[in-house]
């Protein structure tokens, strides 16, 4: 008897190894130590202006040294992006570490290409804010990590504005047109650089006009620029636009707007924080003449509402480096570098107790404001596909700018909008 | 004239054929036994690298295109490898709608406008180079060399520079000039002003090719014949109308032929110049099935437009085909 039991608790002692010792392989195989990962190169796609230099060395830095493997950042353009991520993570060596926009970031959870990041959200994503990290959300579960947001700001050159004679910036809205129409009588210089196509600026009016692009309509979405609130947005942008010889028909990237800024020709644009230093690159001279302040709102009680464009890190659900694609999750969302990416871009991190490392830096202050009353595109799987080149928000709006009535331009691109909401993913 | 042509195939076609047709090689092997028969498949292995290219490169890919055409493809079922049959689901939903129709008569009506001019003004450059001088004959060659040899993405960035708005070249000289209002026109807002500048970027790059083409086939004009014919008392017209045009036909016909083809297809230069905007109005064919396929992720849907693209096509050359073939008919 005694033997039996002997023999059978040694037999059970060696099942739960033998187990455990599957548990492992399935796990993270031969990644459990640090020295495991050596030889081996995580790939991460990181979107243009949102990785600094100083970021990325850093961060390398600390990667290479914990995990003895290698990090190679590979920077994505936003135009085109959605099909560049969908072919790569259908491919059987997609990128490790994908930057994902957070309108996005719902389409590309459930197409099942994006790992379930559950378990990591446990061990360091305690308290990440909530509203950032809720675009990252799908049918309950995290499939990406929340990594920084941020809105648009007006950056203006001081130096055209002293020469207009303006002495403070602008707190109201119709203050800024008429600040505007002083640099055009006054100067010589364009008041606003303001292209046809930037709908991020656009949604953000639609927001402080209270009204949403789509809306939903028994069980499904549909287009809602028909709404008067959003043509009511669309009239105040074609005010903007009316101060501005920018192309109609083009987006704030082509060409890019903080290069033409920076031939010291123009008045302000409403861009990115990370612009100015598109800026500055392209001119060092106009470093001295940068200013920000927020987008001015009807009322100098309230801003501007402004879109909060944001990123997300994703996993790839086809990475075969699932456990250092975490460890580069873990480096890079630490408290150290969120803290440094928020310093060096001026953007709003992920975590309330790292906003500390926003103070003294003149972007993120001027981007507080009005983030505070910011929104986003709706959170749904359904948006994704209307944000596909060409783009039919891009439409309506060059459409209006060209003289269409809002509602006209409007039921222009309906249809369009309707077909790539309906669309199955 | 059979003399003179003799060795030029291409060249003077009549000459050509009546030439051809005494000698009929596989003709004469076929009679004579074992031997030669080994002799007889000798085409058909030298063939065999082309042919085997030709499969693999084109014919594969045009198979899986098929396939494709009969699947409902999306971004969830390319990134998880699934594979959903929707039988013809995809051509009843372009078919149904009124947008391909639209795109193909405007596909059709481009690739017309286009080749017309192509043809009019590669034949006059032709014409004019057979004429010139060799100096100016040599500058001119190696001009059109150039613009044949520019990379289609290059040629088309060039152009985006010259009518750019704001910093645009043309714009420029047309201030200078004195036409104040055209400093800061947008060259790409209406469809008509995008298909005019796609077009001089599309006509620009093909008329080397047809000018070059027409140049080589008139150096094979015979001048005897144009002696002859002024000792008729021909005139320039009448010269070019009875000698040079009957020499020039064949190639003109293949030319034609060849450009349609390219202008068709041309995707780069109107895709990069303003992705087939303002609003959808420069789309032709590929551009479609590209924005639909790969730009909305709907990519079973852009391999029907594909296959049907091919089909339109084949409909616009079927007279020539049905020329080639007639003429194959006419030999044997």
């Amino acid at each position: 008897m005694k033997r039996k039991l002997a023999a059978a608790i040694v037999i059970a002692g060696m099942m739960v190894s033998v187990s455990a010792c599957g548990g492992d392989d399935d796990d993270s195989g031969k990644n459990a130590g640090p020295d495991s990962f050596k030889g081996q190169t995580l790939t991460v796609w990181a979107m243009d202006g949102s990785t600094p230099d100083q970021w990325v060395k850093d961060v390398t830095a600390a990667f290479e040294k914990k995990t003895g493997a290698k990090l190679k950042f590979e920077t994505q353009k936003w135009d085109g992006i959605q099909q560049k991520i969908t072919t790569a993570l259908s491919e059987s060596t997609p990128p490790d570490v994908l930057e994902v926009g957070n309108t996005q970031t719902p389409a590309y959870a459930a197409t099942g290409g994006l790992a379930d990041l559950g378990d990591l959200k446990e061990e360091i994503g305690a308290d990440w804010t909530p509203s950032v990290s809720q675009s990252s959300v799908y049918d309950g579960k995290q499939y990406a990590a929340p990594w920084y947001f941020t809105s648009r700001v007006v950056i203006y050159n001081k130096k055209i504005w002293a020469k207009a004679g303006i002495k403070d910036t602008p707190k109201t809205r119709d203050e800024f047109f008429k600040d505007l129409e002083t640099i055009g009588k006054k100067t010589d210089a364009e008041p606003i650089y303001l292209p046809g196509q930037n709908w991020y600026f656009f949604d953000g009016l639609t927001i402080g006009q209270g009204a949403d692009l789509v809306k939903k309509q028994g069980d499904k979405y549909v287009s809602n620029l028909g709404d008067p609130k959003v043509a009511k947005a669309m009239e105040i942008y074609k005010k903007y636009q009316s101060y501005s010889k920018a192309p109609k028909g083009k987006d704030e990237a082509t060409p890019q707007q903080a290069e033409v800024f920076a031939k010291g020709k123009t008045g302000a644009f409403i861009g990115m924080g990370w612009e100015a230093g598109t800026a500055v690159t392209a001119n060092k001279a106009i470093e001295k003449d940068l200013g920000y302040f927020p987008i001015p709102g009807e009322t100098a009680a309230k801003p501007e509402s402004v879109f909060l464009g944001g990123s997300n890190l994703a996993v790839a659900q086809g990475s075969k480096k699932q456990a250092l694609a975490k460890e580069f999750l873990k480096i890079a969302l630490s408290d150290q570098y969120e803290g440094e990416l928020a310093k060096l871009n001026g953007v709003i991190p992920n975590k309330k107790s790292l906003e500390t490392n926003l103070k003294g830096n003149v972007v993120a202050e001027a981007i507080a404001p009005g983030a505070a009353v910011g929104g986003t595109t709706p959170l749904i799987p359904e948006w994704g596909a209307v944000e596909n080149t060409p783009n039919p928000i891009k439409s309506y709006m060059t459409a209006v700018l060209n003289g269409k009535s809002p509602a006209d331009a409007a039921q222009q691109v309906e249809n369009e909008i309707n077909k790539r909401l309906a669309q199955q993913n | 004239m059979s003399v003179q042509t003799e060795g030029t195939d291409t060249a003077g076609e009549p000459a050509v054929r009546k030439a051809r047709v005494p000698a009929p090689p596989r003709g004469d092997s076929r009679s004579t036994g074992a031997p030669s028969r080994r002799r007889a498949a000798t085409p058909y292995l030298l063939l065999l690298p082309a042919l085997l290219a030709t499969v693999v490169l084109l014919g594969w890919p045009l198979v899986k295109n098929g396939m494709l055409s009969f699947q409902n493809l999306n971004p969830r079922q390319l990134i998880q490898h699934l594979t959903e049959w929707n039988g013809v689901d995809n051509y009843r939903e372009v078919l149904s709608g009124g947008d391909f129709w639209h795109v193909v008569e405007r596909s059709v009506v481009f690739t017309a406008v286009n080749v017309v001019l192509i043809m009019t003004i590669g034949t006059l450059v032709g014409l004019l180079l057979a004429r010139l001088g060799r100096k100016m004959r040599l500058l001119l060659l190696v001009g059109l060399v150039l613009a044949w040899a520019m990379p289609v993405i290059a040629a088309t960035t060039v152009y985006q520079w010259l009518f750019a708005q704001r910093f645009g070249v043309v714009n420029w000289v047309l201030d200078k000039l004195g036409w104040h209002s055209m400093a800061d026109h947008n060259w790409l807002e209406t469809q008509f002003s995008t298909f005019a500048v796609v077009t001089l970027l599309i006509v620009w790059q093909s008329i080397p090719f047809v000018a070059i083409n027409l140049y080589a086939a008139t150096t094979t004009i015979p001048r005897e014949l144009y002696e002859a014919a002024s000792l008729d008392g021909a005139g320039a017209w009448k010269g070019f109308t009875s000698v040079t045009l009957p020499f020039l036909r064949p190639f003109l016909y293949a030319t034609t032929f060849l450009e349609v083809i390219w202008v068709f297809k041309a995707f780069a230069q109107i895709f990069a110049m303003n992705q087939g905007g303002p609003d959808h109005l420069t789309e032709t064919l590929p551009i479609y099935a590209y924005v639909e396929g790969v730009g909305n992720q709907h990519f079973g849907l852009g391999a029907a437009i594909s296959f049907l693209t091919i089909l339109v096509l084949l409909a616009i050359t079927s007279y020539y085909l049905r020329m080639v073939l007639k003429q194959e008919e006419d030999e044997l």
